[in-house]
């Protein structure tokens, strides 16, 4: 696995989020977390970064614990996506992308500055490089944000609810980045209703609810005929959303 | 007319000294203020504990006291111990009290960075100080401008308090030539007042033209129309 997750839990106050979630990525898997709100979806992929610090339970990436003491090395390559993109407002969209590699990396800034060209050029937006955040458009923001992801050349990302500031019409074009590099095989844990991108790009569907996983299959299996009464509810009403929508 | 000739013009080579004198006194107690200021406000942030009731401490202490008393201290209290002239000191009082007034512009305009920005910087795998650098700063302290205006108007004008423990400075200068010319008091401290509040005018503009020239699109503080 090469990134696996064991028991991971977390509670504020006397409210238990997470009641100890363990899952597995291999190398070149999409998973896709699904399941209603205030089930601690967002808390666990913090958790597994360690934006949030778990309260127990461990994290692996590549065979290696992730410790405080080398969590900045990991979180190099295990990159975050936010929902809010969080691009930092006083940088270009390229020096956005380029702060990484060469702040963080220690590589040379023309070598920086032609990897952040070529991973803007991967979302589309080469020729928006030198635009402000606050002049791009949500799904452009998300676009950068990916693309200030895959600067780092991390082994896994993770996504949380990329698409959920978005209406619509600017989520389409967040969702094909998305999914052509689950084709390109990075390997992508997704906090994320879409089903679209579930049913394509996802080799598995992880059910949550109530702090816990309540199944997990391919999108097949889960869409189609899954075990769980509550699992059915709720990708029903999510399927028939999209075909609504 | 014949006493603005005689005493205005004639003693304005003096009036401009006092003036210079005032100047370099208000930039060192701002540059001595913004370090400190800017070093308490990140202690108070993101210090352990000990650093941030530390720099609470100063801050309370320096914003709790009036200048004209801290001058007092400084120049007949401190100097029982150490050798400090009346510049040096004025320079120490009004400065560690700026520091104590900068270091709350600062803290606030760095809390008032929004906390995704510190979790992306984190998130990419960059260490907090580096984030603080890269990060936070250049945002803060664009905001910082606005307030940081205020403090410069204060501190021009609370250099004149440097009078008390014997600065030559502008408002010094004009009492000395009301005395050596018998001059018109009226008259010479209206120059004094126009000196300040032209300097202070042209202080306030540049500052302005700063904030602006560094404004990012989406965050400009000012409006055109």
């Amino acid at each position: 696995m090469l990134l696996q997750v064991e028991n991971v839990q977390k509670s504020y106050g006397d409210t238990e989020i997470l009641k100890g979630v363990s899952l597995g990525l291999s190398r070149g898997q999409s998973k896709v977390i699904m399941g209603p709100s205030g089930t601690g979806k967002s808390t666990l992929l913090r958790c597994i970064n360690h934006l949030t610090l778990p309260d127990g339970g461990r994290v692996f990436l590549d065979g290696e614990e992730l410790t405080p003491k080398n969590i900045n090395k990991m979180r190099e390559v295990l990159a975050f996506v936010f929902q809010d993109f969080n691009l930092f407002t006083h940088l270009r969209a390229i020096d956005n992308v380029q702060i990484g590699p060469e702040k963080i990396r220690g590589m040379k800034k023309k070598e920086a500055r032609d990897l952040a060209m070529h991973e803007l050029e991967r979302v589309g937006l080469a020729d928006r490089a030198h635009a402000y955040p606050a002049e791009l458009s949500g799904g452009q923001q998300q676009r950068v944000s990916i693309a200030r992801a895959l600067a780092m050349q991390p082994k896994v990302i993770l996504f949380d609810e990329p698409t959920s500031a978005l209406d619509p019409e600017l989520t389409g074009e967040v969702i094909s980045v998305m999914s052509q590099l689950a084709a390109d095989g990075m390997t992508m844990l997704v906090v994320s209703h879409e089903v679209n991108f579930a049913r394509q790009a996802a080799d598995e569907i992880i059910f949550m609810e109530g702090g816990e996983i309540l199944e997990q299959g391919p999108p097949s299996k889960m869409f189609v005929d899954p075990q769980h009464k509550r699992t059915r509810q709720f990708l029903d009403v999510l399927g028939h959303e999209e075909r609504g929508s | 007319m014949e006493a603005f000739n005689s005493v205005v013009i004639s003693q304005m080579p003096f009036l401009l000294g006092g003036l210079w004198v005032a100047l370099q006194l208000l930039a060192l107690l701002l540059i001595l203020g913004l370090g400190l200021g800017l070093g308490i406000a990140l202690m108070e942030v993101y210090g352990h504990w000990t650093l941030r009731w530390a720099g609470i401490l100063f801050e309370r202490i320096f914003r709790g006291i009036p200048a004209l008393v801290l001058l007092l201290l400084f120049y007949y209290g401190v100097t029982e111990f150490i050798e400090l002239s009346a510049f040096t000191s004025a320079v120490l009082a009004l400065g560690l009290r700026s520091a104590a007034y900068q270091s709350q512009i600062f803290r606030g305009v760095i809390q008032a960075v929004p906390a995704g920005q510190m979790a992306a910087a984190r998130a990419l795998g960059m260490p907090k100080h580096k984030a603080v650098f890269h990060i936070i700063l250049p945002q803060a302290l664009r905001q910082a401008i606005g307030p940081w205006t205020n403090e410069f108007s204060s501190e021009l004008k609370a250099t004149s308090l440097a009078y008390v423990i014997g600065v030559v400075e502008l408002t010094r200068q004009g009492r000395y030539i009301i005395s050596s010319t018998q001059g018109n008091v009226l008259l010479v401290f209206a120059v004094v007042a126009a000196l300040y509040f032209v300097a202070n005018w042209l202080g306030n503009q540049l500052l302005y033209k700063l904030e602006r020239s560094l404004a990012l699109p989406g965050f400009e503080t000012r409006r055109d129309d």
